[in-house]
């Protein structure tokens, strides 16, 4: 039905299939599921789609505005220079963030190393859990086992990885995470995973794919990084969303 | 403010219709009248949060009503998202039970001669539960399911984007996702309710 479902949605409709569909009330009913499903998807990515450029429009409004001809007047001449200076200084300062910030930037101002916590591998301190606590990170991602791989080695590794640089590699290890939870329906290492994905994303210099992520964790109260991301300036992270679409 | 592309009502529609001149259009519309309808939303006992979320919700629905082909063109952009915004506001207004701001929308509405554009706004709180099952799906789901239905990738395209080893794995990780969201609508008792009326009826 979900193959029949996605032809249809491209234009590719098969008359069987769907009169099979048609004359049967619980074929129906499932259909009108799956259909209000994709609409789901179809309305929320439209959503999101519309409030990515409402907080573009918002920065561009912040960066024109000017100050109101009134409040100029009712100073002082010499008020009026020290504000023009103060202006001229908050200018440049602006322009200054403006021309350094990057998602690079603030990978560097936000990452911060994981220490691992040796309560919570069970007390087994294998040979992973001592790499890593050595921070030898080479030797940590040489005993990654994908055949035996768990959310806790996954994670280490894609943090060895994030130390070296090696960005993609520490995202398919945090995306790994997230998607072995989202199917077994478990939350290890999750919090931890969708941490450092976003930050991983910053160190790539993927500011779209990072802002999502942080925003979620900013409006979980529960997420083990609440406070940390919550400290984050997400004014300079639209900032470089914004330079960076342009 | 300057503004980088100006559009017609017109050539606003076929903008909003194309994939690729839809954020132009949106930050158009933005720039053109979201300030306008802010100051009606504010001037009814809206917060700024309210006409923000208002105006997004407008601009969403606009949207959906022109990609349907229901935008008739029989009163101007402005006049159409002045009036789903009204809408939007009124409903939000009935939502939260304050009565005193009602009535002045009530009167305010008095004289106004507009078609009930309700039914192309559609079920606006349904829309938002629904929203918030799509972002329960957690990160993965949501951008496997929103890659191939919203920004309408094939398989082979979808494996550049995914963590995932080829199309078949894909396939298989989508149909799940899709599985889990359809799961979360059906333990949804008033969406559920509302299908099998549908279908009984």
């Amino acid at each position: 039905m979900i193959d029949h479902l996605d032809r249809s949605l491209r234009g590719e409709t098969s008359t069987e299939t769907q009169e099979r569909i048609d004359n049967d009330p619980e074929l129906t009913r499932e259909y009108r599921f799956l259909r209000l499903a994709v609409d789901a998807i179809q309305d929320t990515g439209l959503y999101e789609e519309v409030g990515t450029v409402k907080e573009q429009w918002k920065i561009q409004q912040t960066a024109v505005a000017k100050p109101t001809g009134g409040i100029v007047r009712s100073i002082t001449r010499n008020a009026a220079k020290i504000a023009a200076i103060l202006i001229l200084m908050a200018g440049g300062a602006a322009f200054w963030k403006y021309a350094t910030i990057s998602s690079g930037s603030l990978y560097n101002k936000y990452y911060t190393s994981y220490s691992l916590n040796t309560s919570r591998g069970a007390g087994d301190e294998d040979a992973m859990d001592k790499a890593y606590q050595a921070k030898d990170w080479q030797t940590v991602i040489a005993s990654f086992n994908p055949a035996k791989r768990t959310n806790k080695t996954d994670f280490l590794t894609g943090m060895a990885d994030l130390e070296l640089k090696k960005y993609t590699e520490a995202i398919e290890h945090f995306e790994q995470i997230m998607a072995a939870n989202a199917q077994a329906g478990t939350d290890y290492f999750q919090d931890e995973a969708q941490y450092y994905l976003a930050i991983s994303w910053l160190a790539k210099d993927k500011v779209n794919e990072a802002l999502p992520i942080l925003e979620k964790i900013r409006a979980d109260k529960n997420h083990l990084y609440h406070d940390k991301v919550e400290q984050m300036s997400f004014w300079d992270l639209r900032l470089v969303q914004y330079k960076e679409s342009k | 403010m300057k503004v980088a592309v100006k559009y017609t009502d017109a050539e606003l529609i076929v903008a909003v219709r194309e994939e690729q001149s839809r954020n132009k259009a949106i930050l158009f519309i933005y720039q053109q009248y979201a300030a306008s309808t802010s100051s009606f939303i504010i001037n009814y006992g809206g917060s700024e949060q309210d006409a923000d979320d208002v105006f997004q919700e407008t601009v969403v629905s606009f949207i959906e009503v022109v990609k349907k082909g229901n935008f008739r063109m029989e009163a101007s952009i402005k006049t159409f998202l002045v009036s789903v915004a009204r809408n939007i506001w009124f409903n939000e207004l009935k939502k939260r039970e304050r009565s005193g701001h009602r009535e002045k929308i009530f009167e305010y509405g008095r004289d106004q001669k507009e078609a009930d554009i309700s039914h192309e706004i559609g079920d606006l709180e349904k829309k938002r539960q629904l929203r918030e099952l799509v972002n329960n799906l957690g990160e993965p789901c949501k951008k496997i399911l929103m890659l191939f239905y919203y920004e309408n990738l094939s398989m082979k395209e979808l494996v550049e984007h995914l963590p995932y080893e080829n199309e078949q794995v894909v396939r298989n990780k989508k149909y799940k996702c899709l599985q889990t969201l359809t799961g979360f609508i059906k333990s949804n008792p008033a969406i559920a309710q509302q299908i099998s009326e549908i279908v009984k009826s």
